[in-house]
């Protein structure tokens, strides 16, 4: 039996995650991946409006609202018989493409960079450069005043960490920057969103905000902005890591998994024509040399419980699934439920969406010896950053072109009304990968809602077949050679940017003083 | 008659150079834990100064970014376990609770408010921020609040217009 260790939580992810890894001669042996809360959403929209049902998901995670709000809207436009009208879709795509920008950057930089870098090399900057000399006083004075988040708490740097002054000092320049820029990208949404967080004018048949020219010019020149950043900064960074420092990380395949990839499908490039930005597919055991792409069948799709918290019952299919806990379950240990793909354990997200698009700058990493794994990941982010921005051009052309149209609409109205009875489902994209929602309504009320988040799949733990999820699998072998600083494991799980829905938030103090700040 | 709120005599803080931000924060899907959402909603329907702008910043951490790098006073309204009886309001200024070392540790949510107020030193300034903490009673999955928290409202309220140097000037 090796040594078995605990990283809880996995600090810099947005959620709530334990992961368990037993260590053998300095490698993961087994892993064990837990989603720490419950979330129960499901159970508070029993019974409510099903036009409800957008707002009240758009809740289920403080960061990734618009994700699941559009998700949502498109389970209802699906069980209302709601038919989004081109400027609707436009509308709704940009909204998604402001997500992917701040989103994946915010990952890259804020996220898992540290992981990657020796921040302290900084204090051996020996340049002239004005500005990287203010980050460095601007480091450096952290480090003084014993307030060095967030450039700690952190792993102690390993052999793979990059400790070259000049490089370090500019990447973290580029962390700062990165901050301001994911800030304005935040505001970019919420032109067309009506506010943020919690955008407001996404409903089912479409939105409710009619945009104007100047918001639509607005949002380019902010669009402008970004893809300077993303093209001159962000890209060749993620390039310069992922091919340089980071190679033999690529090249020993840090992260692998199952090597199974999964995408719904997402964001048509020229509504109403069907072509998708990402195209849905299935990869299973994946042969980089003949990368074989099997249509997606949503009918597939099954989710077990047997090692979840939750009454024991058969893989239903996420139409069917019941949400009711059993805390005592003796092979219980998260959570999340395991879905599964015919049976299959999935890894959605960038990479998946890239390989399954065969997209030529990925496949060309995968060719020069660049496994699927953890840095794969990071490049597949950058790269579809990338195309979403190109994407973002095209709609908002589109868009201008629609708006002068006689009659130009957003929103289908002929379809508000609720439906007596029916059931819809949703299937999208967001940045983190495969997202479902379905809902089924009786009475023109909810009767049942599941939701199927893309760190479902990835997070899941092991299914009634006991397969790992990809988590967990991605672990094994992985070098952990001091327990006391698996800097390997956490790199590997940041790399799928985990959310597991981070609902709560509560300011918990650890230490008593704060009774000092009583009011009443 | 018009419920309203009305700037003391001899001038408040809130001189027209000056970027207020009121964020409520917390998620309304857990009972409780949404305190700051709802104190946010009550103040959108009263006639608080248009020149004080007002958030539901719900949970959304990094992405607040945005909000609070161009304030120059900032008031956040969230719920704190602090260990008190339920519905104890807290207040207290940034600077007495720096969110590295030990006392503000967050450790619930990775990105809490706190460490995103300290982000925001990084990319311009920080503003000075006020907290005001309610300790929750319930943070189960609901929308309500609990009766003994919904009562706290009003009350808050009236630490956020005095924090805010504002008369409250509200009609019964």
């Amino acid at each position: 039996m090796g040594k078995r260790i605990t990283v809880d939580p996995v600090t810099r992810i947005e959620g709530h995650l334990k992961i368990d890894v037993e260590i053998e001669n300095g490698k993961v042996k087994d892993a064990w991946s837990s989603g720490t809360m419950a979330r129960g959403i499901e159970l508070l929209l029993r019974g409510k409006d099903p036009r409800d049902a957008s707002y009240v998901t758009s809740r289920i995670c403080g960061v990734c609202y618009s994700v699941h709000q559009l998700c949502s809207a498109y389970a209802l436009d699906d069980a209302f018989g709601a038919k989004v009208p081109t400027g609707g879709t436009l509308l709704r795509n940009l909204v998604m493409g402001a997500e992917y920008i701040y989103d994946h950057m915010l990952h890259f930089y804020h996220l898992t960079a540290l992981d990657y870098l020796d921040v302290m090399a900084i204090a051996n900057y020996k340049g002239d450069d004005k500005e990287l000399l203010a980050v460095k006083d601007k480091i450096v004075g952290l480090v003084k005043s014993n307030d060095t988040y967030p450039l700690t708490p952190r792993y102690k740097p390993d052999e793979y960490c990059v400790n070259d002054p000049d490089t370090v000092i500019t990447a973290v320049k580029h962390y700062i920057d990165a901050l301001a820029m994911q800030a304005k990208a935040r505001n970019m949404g919420a032109i067309f969103g009506g506010r943020q967080p919690h955008y407001q004018s996404i409903v089912v048949g479409g939105l409710t905000q009619y945009p104007d020219i100047n918001q639509v010019l607005q949002f380019k020149t902010m669009l402008d902005e970004q893809a300077k950043f993303v093209e001159e900064v962000y890209i060749p960074d993620v390039m310069a890591f992922g091919t340089g420092p980071l190679f033999p990380l690529a090249k020993m395949g840090l992260g692998g998994g199952h090597y199974n990839y999964l995408s719904y499908g997402a964001l048509k490039t020229n509504p109403p024509k069907n072509d998708l930005l990402f195209p849905a597919g299935v990869i299973i055991d994946m042969d980089p040399a003949n990368l074989r792409v099997k249509p997606f069948e949503a009918a597939k799709i099954t989710e077990s419980v047997k090692h979840a918290w939750y009454k024991d019952s058969k893989p239903l299919h996420p139409a069917k699934g019941v949400t009711e806990y059993d805390l005592d379950k003796e092979n219980g240990y998260s959570f999340v439920k395991a879905p599964r793909y015919e049976g299959h354990s999935m890894e959605v997200g960038p990479l998946a969406r890239m390989l399954i698009k065969k997209d030529p700058a990925l496949i060309d990493l995968v060719k020069k010896g660049a496994k699927p794994g953890a840095v794969a990941r990071h490049a597949a982010r950058a790269i579809e950053t990338k195309q979403v921005i190109d994407a973002c051009y095209k709609w908002i052309d589109q868009l201008l072109t629609e708006m002068t149209k006689p009659g130009f609409k957003i929103h289908d109205s002929e379809n508000w009304e609720i439906p007596d009875a029916g059931e819809g489902a949703g299937f999208y994209e967001p940045p983190r990968g495969a997202l479902g929602h379905w809902i089924e309504i009786e009475d023109k009320k909810i009767k049942n809602y599941q939701a199927v988040v893309p760190s479902t799949w990835n997070a899941s733990p092991r299914c009634d077949k006991d397969v790992r999820g990809q988590y967990e699998e991605s672990l094994i072998g992985a070098p952990v050679p001091d327990p006391d600083n698996p800097i390997n494991v956490v790199r590997i799980i940041r790399s799928f940017d985990p959310c597991l829905a981070c609902a709560i938030h509560l300011i918990d103090p650890q230490s008593n003083e704060v009774k000092k700040f009583i009011v009443e | 008659m018009k419920s309203g709120l009305n700037k003391q005599d001899g001038g408040s803080e809130n001189a027209s150079s000056v970027r207020t931000v009121i964020l409520g924060i917390g998620n309304e899907l857990l009972s409780d834990e949404g305190i700051g959402v709802h104190i946010v909603k009550e103040l959108n329907t009263m006639d608080v100064p248009p020149e004080i702008e007002i958030y539901e910043g719900g949970t959304d951490g990094f992405g607040l970014l945005n909000i609070i790098i161009d304030a120059d006073r900032l008031i956040v309204i969230d719920s704190l376990r602090g260990g008190s009886e339920p519905g104890t309001i807290y207040k207290f200024d940034i600077e007495d609770a720096p969110s590295s070392p030990d006392l503000f540790k967050t450790s619930v949510h990775q990105i809490g408010i706190l460490e995103v107020i300290n982000l925001s030193s990084l990319i311009g300034k920080t503003p000075k921020t006020t907290v005001i903490g309610v300790e929750p009673k319930s943070i189960s999955t609901g929308m309500e609040l609990s009766q003994q928290i919904k009562e706290k409202i009003p009350r808050v309220i009236e630490i956020i217009f005095e924090e805010l140097n504002l008369k409250a000037a509200i009609d019964t």
